[in-house]
Parts: C-alpha cells; structure tokens; sequence
C-alpha cells in the first residue's frame, strides 16, 4: 500500500497555493474596485471570481459523474502488488476531466488519469496491494483533481464494489524460505493416493474422476465402474498438514507467521515440480505445478483460526504446520 | 503544450498584461520600453533553447536587494506615485522570476505577478478596447493555469507530464467565465468605501468645450472631440419639429472688458415640481415627450433641449446661478451620467413675467450704423432680427479654426473690419447689433445637431457639436436666431451610408459601455432590483390571476358534469373488468365438465395430472391450454395477446 502523500487530506476540497494566491488577490482587487468604484477593476473583479466560481462548479461536477468499476484483478498476494483493470467512466454531459488522481488504501501506488472525455470510458491498468490474506472487500477509491485551473484539490470519494480473496503472504527472505524447503525423501511406499505408478487401491468412479482412471477389465466383471487409483510417490509428493488450532497465548500474527510459512513452503514445493497434498480440517487437496495450486492457496487464505486442536493422523514425512505459543513452529 | 513553448507563452502573457499601460499612461514610457524590451530577449533566447539567464542570475539578486530602498525613492521622488511605483517593482519582479526560476518553481507565483501588471493595466483605462483585451488575456491566463495545475497534479504523484491540448479547453472555460462574469458584474456591490473614499481619482478627466465665459480677450481654439455629451430619444412624429436639437447649457447676457458672461441670478432656487415633473416654462401649442441621457460635464448642469418646459429627473432641480440654467442636485459626481425625461413644446413661456433688459454691450457708432444700415425700416424686433441673422449668415465667412485669424479680435472687429469667426462672435455680433436697435437678446452655448443612429433611434450629441446662437427677446418669450451659417454649424459634416451605420454601431457600442460598464453603479443596481421585484409581482399577479380564471373554468356546470360523466365510463369499465370471468374460472368450468374438480387448493397443473388419468384423450386436448395458461399466469409480465388466445381457444375447445 502506498503511504499517503502531503496533497492527500479529510474532507471535500483544499486551497492549494496557487488558489491562495489567487483569493487573496480578488480580494485586494475586490478592495481596490469597492474603494474607487471603479467599473474597470469591477470587470476584474468579476472575471476572478468568475474563474474560482466556475473551477470549483468544473471539479466538482467533473468528479460528481465519475463511476469506478472493478474489471478484473490477477491472482492478489498479500504484501505484493497484483495488477488489476479499472473501468472508469465520466458519466457527465459537459465537463471533461483532466489530470485526476485516483487513491485508495487497496492501491499500491496512485493512478494517474490525464483526460476522462465527458459521456466516456477508459480503462486503467493499477497495481494493488493487500496486506492481509484472507476477503478483501474493496469499498472505495478517492478521486483527487486540481483541474481546471489548480485553485482548488477536489476530493471525492467513490463506491468501489468487489471481493478479492487475498492469497497469504510469501515470505521473501531466502534464509527463512530455505527452512521450509522440501527435501527428497527416500524412496519409500507413501501409501496415500495420487499419481505415482503403482496400484493403491480400487473405489467407485465418482462424478468427476478422469474417464482414463477407469480399470475397464474389472468394470466388465462386477458391472459396475471402478476406477483405478495410483500410489502418490513419496520422492515427488509432500504432504502438507496446517492445523489451524491457536492456542491462547498465541497472537494473530503468530497464526499469520504459520499459515504464511506453509504457503511459501506449499509455493516453493510447487515452483519446484512436486505434487503437494494438503489436509486442512474437513478439506484435502491436492496440486501439482499451476493446477490446483490456486485452489490450494485459496483454502489457506480463507482458513481461520481455531480453538480445537485437529486430529488427524500424522503419517510418516507428512509436514506440520501449527501454532503453539510465540513463534513456536513444529514439524513432524 | 510542451515545457518550452509554455514558457514563452507566458512571457509573451506577461508582456501583452501591461502593453495597455502604453495607453493609460500610469507609469512613463521608458520603463515600461525596457521592461518589454528585457523580457522580450529572454522569450527569444527561450524560445531557441538557451536558458531564459539574459543576465546572470546573481545580478538580478543584487538588483533585486537594491530595489527595495529603490522602491521607496521611486514612490517618494521619481514617480511620486505609490501606484506608479508598484506597477514598476510588479514589472521588475516579472523580469527577475523567470530568470530566478532555473533554481525554483515558481510558475503560480509568476502568473499572479503577471495578473497584478494586468490589473494596473486596466485600472486606470476606460476604453472599451479593454474588453476584448480582458478576454484575449484571460484565455491565455487559463491555459497557463491549466498546464501549471497539470504540471503540479503529476509532480504530486511523480508521474510524467502528458502533452495534452489546452486550446479547446481554454476556450470552453473562457467562454464560461464570461457568461458567469457577466452575470455577476452588475451584481457586485457599488457601495464606495466610507472610511477611505477616493484612493484614486474619477477616471473622466476631460473638459466640456464650453465655458463659463466667452473671453474675447484670448485667442479662441476649437478642437474636435467625439466623446459622447447627450443622447436624446423622442418619437418619430416630434423630430421634424424639435430637430436640429438645440441643448442649452449656458446664457451669455453680461458684457464686462470684451468677454460675454452670464448674469448671475440669487443663488440657486429649486424649481416647483408639480406632478413629478419641474416645470420651468409654460408651454404653448404642440407638446411632444423626450429623454436624454446626459453625461455631466460641467458641474451639475443640465444641457435640456430647447423647448424644453418640464423635467423629470433623479433629483432635485434648481436654476441658477445663471438665469434660465438648470442644474440637478444629487449624489453624483462629475463623471456620471443622468438620465431624465422632458417635455418639449414649440412655443414656451417663461414662468416669470418681467420683461428682460438690453444687454450692457457698449454699443459703438458704427455697430449701431451698420444695424440700422442691415434692418433699413423695420421696426419689429423679430424681423429685424431675422434681417440681421441673414445679414450675418450670407454676408460674413464662418472660419472653422479660429486659429488662423492668428490673433484675439474684438466683436466689433468682427462687424466692422474682419468679417470672419466662428459661431461665438455670429453669435456675439448678432447680440452687439440687436443691442444698438434696443432689442433684449443673448448669446446661449451648448450643443447644436446631434445625429441620428438609426440602429437605436437616438440623436447622439458629442464635444464637437459645441455651438453658440442667440436668443431674441419678442415681448412675451425668447426666440431663438442662430446667425452662424447653416452649412458651418455642428453635425453638418455629411458621411456615406456605410460610415453612417459604421458610426452608428459603434456609437450604440459606446453607448453600452458607457451606460452599462463605466458608468453603472449602485442607483442602476436598484434599479435593476426594483425592475427584477416589479416583474417578480407581476409574474405573480399573472399566475393568481390565471389561477382564478382556472378555478372559475373548474367551477362551471358544464365541466363538473363532463368529468362526472368521464368518472362514471371509468367505475363502468372497472366493474365489467371485474364481472369478467378469469381464465383460471373458465378452465376450472371446462374441467369440471370432465369430471375434474379443480380445487382452491388445487393447481393447473395437478387437474391436467388428474385428467391424463381419467381422460386420456382429453388431456391430450387440454394440456397446450394448461401449458398457456401457467405460462400466462406465472410468466414476468402479462401478455394481452397471450390472454386473448387463451380465451379464444377455450371458447372454441371441443367438448368430450
């Protein structure tokens, strides 16, 4: 998120510098044309005033026909800018919009809009950045313009409608990935399924399995489909376990830490090819490289905090992740 | 706009802001030749890329340190002006900023310099030439605004400057301050500052080409002038008889030491106002109504045109202090206008009985001789006044330039020897002759012609059409002779059709400007106030009074029983509406016929169910019917067309 610049303020409207300037002399004008009654600074008078009167009802009827609409957002990782489309359209019949300046706490960086034409749409490319995980529901954007003629910063604050699941924060310190980095087991019987070579076990096909995992021979004897399923091999497979119990002397961010950490070591197994099985309570998924990892990544932005440990059977080399106390990790 | 051609935009901006002071002459020539002389090569060597530094930066410094005890010898000794003096430091700070500006942004304070040289500039100017020049610099002084306000929003943000066109824009906003600007210039207040009145002087510092006294002692001069004095409307049936205008603002009737003077009457004494109106003659015979605006150029004194016998104006008016002129006692100053209204008559009498005296011109023996010799005879003093008039008129040279007499001469060397003037000694030479035949009569000054706009209808009487005449006295009123021939007097210079609309228009310009701009002021913001009240009532009284004639309408008989009439065609399409049978109860009925009883609680649905049961054949009859009949019934909107098939087809549907 990007900090709040100086411009950046409460409220409605700012004098900035050069409209102080500009009051303070249509005031001294205004002073100089009651003192003299003299038409010709009267006709000043009245063009200055004019121009504050007419950039103030510019700004704010520029900016009052502005709509802000969320087109699209690319996968949003907490701490990371993701690019996203904004569709903003000036609804308004006579004024054009020049030189807006679009903000938001969800924006990584301001976003500059040079011309909004009056009864038209632009399309804006802007990087957002969320720094928790978890739905991130966007409000509000605040549009900022100087235009026309720089006397006044005109704000106003738009509705922004949309919902972003907000992946959990990677780490990006090498040495703290490096903790977390899957290591090649040996070769040993995972005795879970998923794609490996030898057999593991035989169920009924349900809605959704893959017609290829069909066991045809033994479908024809019992007249019914049967689908074969493979052992997951333990060298190119983790299994990964959050337990989402926080105890009470654990903090937020403690929780935080932990399902960060399991994200990375999730993302780092995937980055380097191997099939990952993730159990979360009442959920079991399963990824290898790009499919199911958003999937997967999604569960952990949604998980939340519990007061019950899970109970789950640890198997051999299946990677812990979980929240005692402090900082305390444990693995297994 | 690029950063470059900005630049010299706004240099060119601040040099164009004080090219009025050329004309108005608030500060002396030199400065201002050097200050547009300086700026100009800093443009040229911006505009061919070279830094705007045409001297080094740290000479301008020290010039500028120097310049604030500069400042106070400049106001004190050198100008003597505090205004003159600060539109020079404002034209030294608009040298020193863009050179000064390598090391600081300074774009917002640039333009306000440039627009405090522009108000110095149009502070002290009356020309109408200013509006356009307001306008010109205002379009160019928002679209500066508009890059700074661009070059400031992205330095915000750190992004880049766009190249974006500001021409339009500009034009758009321009166009919109003026309309707001227009509406809001009569509405600012007029009301003076009591604490500090006259920081600065009335800005009309011209003189009337009259005078209290016509001196014969000096050398006479006339030099034409265009500026407007009078402007006189009257209806199109008055103008034969009250044209050429004759404004009367002066009576010469004292003659002292060669210099014709007027009388001096006890001090000023208001004129009686009977019916809204100052009366200040009798009138006899045509009448007709006139109005005249009237700059006030000498005084508070009134130019009324001859035949003039009552006024009604914005104040009180008095006579005097010489006889037969009236001056308006108000609250304005000397450059303001009046607006009044008269009544003209072709004969007037003067509201006092006594009969004038001979006027004191030491008459000679030969000026009496040369009267005698001109009226022969003659013994009635309108005649011999005539005589003498066509004397003067065919027999003496009018010499458009005083001047070229190359010496003051007397009236009667006027008579005697020289033969030629201009309207004053026609006019004073008439008077020494009608003097020596014992004839009261007098030299009146003001203003002769005017001439016609035919875009507006008003006679425009200027400086120039200054003139003299006499007034003969016939017994009972004045009548005036004007001895100066015709084809001299004022306003007989005749111009092309073209000219005359050319003139006309600009005149009507002029006159806009002068009525509406320079001169409008708190009594026209009245005015304008009472004018929007009055049309406010009178709106208001049209809309109760059409109220009433509606209410009437409203109440007749005839009407009450036309919509008692609409009224019940409306309760008795309801009712048949209602009394009609509903396709649910038609079906029901069909159904019932086979059999089926199609309960309250029962659906469409269910009865076809119950149908395919029993009634095999029927069922296959009736369920498009059924399907038409949900679709009706539980479809988002009611289709009229549907219903009407539906009815139809149950009508017609077989019975099993």
């Amino acid at each position: 998120m990007g900090a709040p610049r100086d411009w950046q303020f409460n409220g409605v409207v700012r004098l900035t510098a050069i409209g102080t300037g500009f009051v303070l002399t249509t005031i001294f004008i205004g002073f100089a044309a009651i003192n003299t009654g003299n038409n010709s600074l009267y006709i000043a008078l009245a063009f200055m005033l004019a121009c504050l009167l007419i950039s103030g009802i510019a700004s704010r009827g520029g900016l009052k026909h502005i709509r802000i609409e969320l087109e699209g957002i690319d996968e949003a990782w907490a701490g990371r800018p993701a690019s996203g489309t904004l569709r903003v359209e000036n609804r308004s019949p006579i004024w054009n919009v020049r030189d807006v300046i679009v903000t938001g706490s969800e924006l990584a960086s301001p976003l500059f809009l040079p011309l909004l034409p009056r009864r038209k749409e632009v399309k804006a490319e802007v990087a957002f950045q969320f720094e928790k995980r978890g739905i991130a529901q966007l409000h509000s954007l605040d549009l900022y313009t100087r235009y026309p003629f720089g006397f006044f910063l005109k704000k106003r604050r738009v509705r922004l409608s949309g919902e972003v699941i907000v992946l959990p924060r990677l780490f990006g310190e090498h040495a703290l990935r490096d903790r977390f980095t899957p290591i090649e087991g040996e070769n040993y019987a995972s005795n879970r399924p998923g794609s490996g070579s030898e057999i593991h076990s035989f169920r009924e096909y349900v809605r959704g399995d893959s017609v290829r995992h069909v066991y045809w021979k033994k479908s024809a004897a019992i007249g019914r489909w049967i689908v074969k399923q493979t052992e997951l091999d333990a060298a190119r497979a983790v299994h990964v376990l959050v337990d989402p119990y926080k105890s009470r002397g654990a903090s937020d961010d403690d929780f935080e830490q932990m399902i960060s950490a399991a994200a990375t070591f999730i993302h780092d197994a995937l980055r380097r090819g191997l099939e990952v099985m993730l159990t979360l309570p009442r959920v079991e998924l399963r990824a290898q490289g790009s499919e199911g990892a958003l999937a997967m990544f999604r569960a952990l932005a949604l998980i939340e905090s519990r007061v019950e440990p899970l109970t789950a059977v640890v198997e051999r080399g299946t990677i812990v992740f979980a929240v005692r106390s402090g900082d305390e990790r444990k693995t297994a | 706009m690029n950063a470059r051609r900005r630049e010299v935009e706004m240099l060119l901006l601040t040099m164009f802001a004080a090219v009025p002071l050329y004309a108005t002459a608030t500060i002396s020539f030199l400065p201002l030749l050097l200050f547009h002389a300086v700026l100009g090569g800093i443009a040229l060597r911006v505009s061919t890329g070279r830094s705007p530094e045409i001297v080094p930066v740290s000479v301008v410094r020290a010039f500028a340190i120097a310049y604030v005890p500069f400042y106070i010898i400049d106001a004190a000794l050198i100008s003597r002006s505090a205004i003159a003096a600060s539109t020079h430091l404002a034209l030294f700070i608009s040298v020193y900023q863009p050179i000064e500006e390598r090391s600081r942004n300074r774009l917002g304070q640039r333009l306000l310099t440039t627009a405090m040289i522009f108000t110095a500039s149009i502070a002290t100017a009356t020309h109408i030439l200013i509006l356009p020049f307001v306008v010109v610099f205002a379009f160019f002084m928002l679209r500066q605004l508009m890059s700074v306000s661009h070059a400031e929003s992205v330095a915000s943000i750190d992004s880049a400057p766009h190249e974006l066109p500001t021409t339009r824009a500009a034009g758009f906003y321009i166009a919109a301050t003026c309309s707001l600007a227009i509406m809001l210039f009569p509405m600012l207040p007029r009301v003076r500052n009591p604490i500090v009145p006259g920081m600065a002087g009335a800005l009309n510092n011209a003189t009337t080409g009259l005078s209290d006294s016509i001196d014969f002692n000096r050398e006479r001069t006339i030099s034409a002038d265009s500026s407007v004095v009078s402007r006189v409307w009257m209806s199109r049936e008055a103008v034969p008889f009250f044209t050429p205008l004759r404004l009367r603002g002066s009576v010469y009737d004292r003659f002292h030491n060669n210099e014709w003077r007027q009388a001096p009457r006890r001090g000023f004494v208001p004129v009686v106002v009977k019916n809204g109106f100052a009366r200040i003659a009798n009138a006899s015979g045509f009448t007709r109504a006139a109005t005249v605006q009237q700059k006030m150029i000498l005084g508070s004194r009134l130019f009324l045109p001859a035949g003039t016998y009552a006024v009604n104006a914005p104040g009180v008016i008095y006579e005097g202090p010489p006889h037969d002129v009236y001056s308006i006692w108000q609250t304005v100053r000397s450059r303001d206008v009046v607006s009044y209204e008269v009544r003209l008559a072709r004969t007037m009498i003067p509201l006092r009985s006594d009969a004038p005296q001979v006027t004191n011109y030491p008459v000679t023996e030969p000026v009496a001789a040369m009267a005698r010799g001109i009226v022969g005879n003659d013994t009635d003093p309108m005649s011999q006044a005539g005589t003498i008039e066509h004397y003067l008129m065919t027999r003496f040279r009018y010499v458009p330039d005083p001047a070229s007499i190359g010496r003051a001469i007397t009236v009667d060397e006027f008579l005697l020897h020289e033969h030629r003037g201009h309207c004053e000694y026609f006019a004073a030479g008439m008077v020494a002759l009608m003097t020596s035949l014992k004839v009261p009569a007098r030299i009146v000054g003001g203003f002769y012609g005017g001439q016609l706009n035919p875009l507006t209808g008003y006679f425009v009487v200027r400086r120039e059409d200054a003139h003299a005449w006499v007034e003969v006295w016939n017994g009972k009123t004045w009548e005036t002779f004007d001895p100066t021939p015709a084809g001299f007097r004022p306003g007989n210079v005749h111009s092309g059709l073209l000219q005359l609309y050319a003139t006309a228009i600009s005149d009507s310009v002029n006159y806009f400007w002068d009525r509406y701009i320079l001169t409008f002021g708190l009594g026209d913001q009245i005015a304008l106030f009472a004018d929007f009240i009055s049309r406010v009532r009178g709106t208001m009284a049209m809309l109760r009074s059409t109220n009433a004639r509606i209410a009437t309408a409203l109440a007749s008989r005839e009407l009450m029983i036309t919509i008692g009439i609409l009224l019940a065609i409306v309760a008795a399409i309801i009712a048949l509406a209602r009394r009609r049978r509903s396709l649910f109860d038609l079906l029901a009925d069909r159904l019932q016929r086979l059999g089926i009883e199609v309960g309250e609680s029962m659906t469409m649905e269910e009865a076809l169910i119950e149908l395919r049961r029993t009634r095999p054949d029927a069922a296959a009859a009736f369920a498009p019917l059924i399907a038409l009949y949900e679709e009706e019934q539980f479809s988002a909107r009611s289709d009229r067309k549907r219903r009407a098939m539906l009815r139809r087809a149950l009508a017609t549907a077989a019975d099993f």
